[in-house]
């Protein structure tokens, strides 16, 4: 089977609310795809949609080239990890993964494999309502491993860790797209998946914003733009903006500069015996690029306050 | 058929991993053999200490002395009641209880050859006209029936021990009470008992013996305590007589007879029932609901995206486990109450002893635990169609238990109804007496409870494929 995600036009609705909007994206194999975008702004329905658990108003959802309810060893095809607190309370771990493994047709040993795989064979006879949302965690990507499958989906997984399980699941997450696993990680911040995630898929409103590679997102955020830091801040922009260049005040001793390269920026300053501390090209953030993207999506964005 | 194995297995664990439905159906069984036993040491009867026979009816005899025969034709059989007997009778006196041997035809249910209040024997149907015959020779007692007074039909041989050498022979007449029982109140009732009469035409009377100027007639009957029918009458001369009577001559072993008591034991043995049902009423709704819940549903969904095949197979976990806890509750609260019964007077002749493995008990029995497995299955069906633990448990309880609450407070009539339509019904599986409160025959209640099972489960499929998880 064919190690992808295809959600094409996809549109779905609750009632008078639109949830999802004419959605488009594939994951690919062998790599992290990043699903981003505000709360409420539609991932988690999508993976319902892709799950077979929601039907979708139009368009489709394609696990390997089929709908999600025609495979025949869902669990085998795609692992997903929703809600790691969508556990019965007074069931074992162990119980917990045995009669998913049973549905599947899975051998019990592989039960004990994935609970040690996430590091909860200690764990396996507490009943999980005694766990921490960390482990509840580890058991639910246990829980999506358990049929080996070429595809995983995680909504959410880092909320809730803490920062060693935030790297512990990188690492994992990592490795899946290196044995060539196509995986799909939702968050609400950008800033979890710097480092993550090679591919970014962001929606708004249930729209799609943007579907790149995380190296071209951060270089159209970045423009080539130069921050210099200078302790004559007027003469410098008086020099910089007769040679060409676009210069705004960003700080007390601060300047950004756009329309020079910095070899340029540098050559005017020392030709004209202007001090400067530094020179360095702007690079914005993962997060900086998606607030730019997102600016008019949030749709329970938090008042301006002024204070 | 492996993947529905394979979900069957996965629902098995499911069941038996969570603690609270292990207790639930713990909780079942203990609630029901220990409220049965509660209950049948609870009830008692005094049906033995009444009479264990009738003798009373209308009987036109002389002296027969030896070995004779009679001959005659009942011409008709008119009035009064299903079990009205007109026929040839040979007993010692009118004393209560004497021995006697009769040959007969009754209103409804064919020619008989009953005697010593204890022997009853067919012969063909039909009713008057008829010739009946009766011979004796030595103790032993032959009855005769024929339809033309030429080709005759031995209907049976009866030994009579303690019939003196000198006996009464003759005719008689007898038609039993009316029983009519009517609710007056929630748990209290009324029997109505009401004499009938029957009068039939007896023609070419004739036997070896017989002396046309000796026949006299007496209205056997109970010389201390109340007379159940009514005095006999009787005209005519030598060979044709015209006799009515009312009563009954039957005891233990005679179709006709009324047994003082019609409690119904293995009903009785059973009752606690009614209260066990309530933790599977709550196991089924909380195997669906609280997939809700806990949010298990969605993991259960995409594990297998045929949804009806995931409610079937909770269906047959549900049913099975339900089915064998059942049947282990019901065999021991029967067990247990029988000892308890027979202390409390439920002893023969009037409640024979019961055994578990009579035709009634085990239906009784292994009908209890298709009873809860059923209702589980129903409850599980409301569960899933409801989604919330509250208002299935409340859904599911208005059905089931209100019903037993308020019907008899209402009326027997609305009892009655209320058996029949409700799932309630199937527990007339329990049944082995027709009493006058019986609502429904019992494999047609338990097929109102199938009906209830079968639509919920079918309308909880067509909703869980239908929505969103």
């Amino acid at each position: 089977m064919d190690a992808s995600i295809e959600v094409r036009q996809l549109r779905k609705t609750y009632g008078p609310t639109v949830a999802v909007e004419g959605l488009s994206f594939t994951v690919a194999a062998g790599q992290v795809t990043g699903f981003v975008g505000p709360n409420g702004a539609g991932k988690s329905t999508t993976m319902r949609v892709i799950l077979g658990l929601d039907a979708p108003d139009a368009g489709s959802a394609l696990v390997g080239g089929r709908p999600y309810r025609t495979l025949p060893t869902p669990l085998c095809a795609v692992g997903a990890l929703l809600d790691a607190g969508a556990v019965h309370p007074g069931r074992r771990a162990r119980d917990h993964l045995l009669w998913l493994a049973h549905y599947a047709g899975l051998p019990t040993r592989r039960v004990d494999e994935v609970l040690e795989l996430v590091g909860l064979a200690g764990a396996a006879r507490r009943r999980a309502g005694g766990f921490s949302l960390g482990m509840r965690q580890r058991l639910g990507i246990a829980a999506a491993l358990l049929g080996d499958p070429p595809v995983l989906m995680f909504d959410e997984p880092v909320n809730g860790l803490d920062p060693e399980g935030i790297v512990w699941i990188r690492g994992l997450l990592r490795g899946f797209a290196e044995q060539g696993r196509a995986v799909l990680v939702s968050s609400h911040l950008m800033g979890e998946l710097e480092g993550t995630a090679d591919h970014l898929v962001v929606i708004g409103r249930g729209r799609l914003i943007a579907d790149t590679t995380v190296r071209d997102l951060v270089a159209a955020a970045s423009g080539d733009r130069v921050v210099l830091r200078t302790a004559d801040r007027s003469g410098a922009m008086s020099v910089l903006a007769n040679a060409g260049a676009t210069v705004a005040a960003t700080d007390r001793d601060s300047l950004t500069v756009s329309g020079l390269p910095a070899e340029r920026v540098v050559a005017v300053l020392t030709e004209r015996g202007l001090p400067f501390s530094e020179v360095s090209a702007h690079r914005a953030t993962l997060e900086e690029a998606y607030m730019e993207l997102t600016r008019d999506a949030v749709e329970f964005g938090a008042p301006e306050v002024h204070s | 058929m492996r993947e529905f194995g394979q979900v069957l297995r996965g629902e098995w664990t499911k069941f038996r991993s969570v603690r609270s439905t292990v207790w639930c159906v713990l909780a079942a069984v203990v609630l029901t053999v220990l409220l049965s036993s509660l209950a049948a040491s609870a009830t008692s009867t005094d049906a033995n200490t009444a009479p264990r026979f009738v003798d009373e009816f209308s009987f036109v005899h002389q002296p027969l002395t030896g070995d004779g025969t009679v001959t005659a034709r009942v011409a008709s059989l008119a009035g009064g009641h299903e079990w009205a007997k007109a026929g040839l009778m040979i007993k010692d006196g009118a004393a209560q209880g004497s021995p006697y041997a009769a040959v007969m035809v009754t209103a409804r249910h064919g020619v008989r050859l009953q005697s010593t209040f204890d022997t009853d024997v067919a012969g063909n149907a039909g009713t008057a006209p008829r010739w009946l015959r009766l011979t004796r020779t030595g103790s032993s007692v032959t009855g005769f029936e024929s339809t033309d007074g030429r080709t005759w039909h031995e209907v049976g041989r009866r030994d009579v021990d303690r019939l003196p050498r000198v006996a009464e022979v003759g005719l008689f007449v007898a038609s039993p009470l009316d029983v009519q029982t009517r609710k007056t109140g929630a748990g209290s009732n009324e029997t109505a008992m009401i004499p009938t009469r029957s009068t039939a035409v007896f023609d070419q009377i004739a036997g070896d013996q017989l002396d046309p100027d000796a026949w006299q007639r007496t209205d056997v009957a109970p010389t201390v305590g109340p007379r159940l029918g009514e005095p006999g009458d009787a005209d005519g001369t030598g060979q044709r007589f015209t006799v009515t009577g009312s009563g009954d001559v039957a005891g233990y072993g005679i179709e006709s007879w009324i047994p003082p008591g019609d409690d119904d034991m293995v009903r009785n043995s059973l009752g606690g029932v009614q209260v066990g049902l309530m933790a599977v009423i709550a196991l089924g709704v909380l195997f669906a609901t609280s997939e809700y819940k806990t949010g298990t549903i969605r993991a259960t969904l995409t594990a297998s995206p045929r949804r009806g095949r995931v409610l079937a197979a909770k269906a047959v976990v549900l049913g099975g486990v339900v089915f064998l806890a059942g049947l282990v509750a019901s065999a021991a609260a029967f067990v247990i109450a029988q000892p308890a019964m027979r202390a409390n007077g439920y002893t023969p002749p009037a409640y024979p002893h019961l055994s578990l493995v009579d035709g009634p008990v085990l239906r009784a029995v292994v009908g209890t635990a298709l009873f809860l497995a059923l209702l589980a299955v129903f409850s599980l069906g409301i569960g899933a169609i409801r989604r919330r633990t509250v208002g299935a448990l409340i859904l599911v309880v208005v059905l089931v238990v209100v019903p037993q609450i308020v019907g008899p407070v209402v009326s027997l009539n609305a009892e009655l109804w209320l058996g029949r339509l409700t799932p309630v019904a199937g527990l007339a599986i329990q049944q082995t007496r027709e009493r006058f409160d019986s609502a429904i025959a019992p494999w047609a209640g338990l097929g109102v409870l199938s009906a209830y099972a079968v639509g919920a489960m079918v309308f909880a499929i067509v909703r869980l494929r239908g929505r969103d998880a």
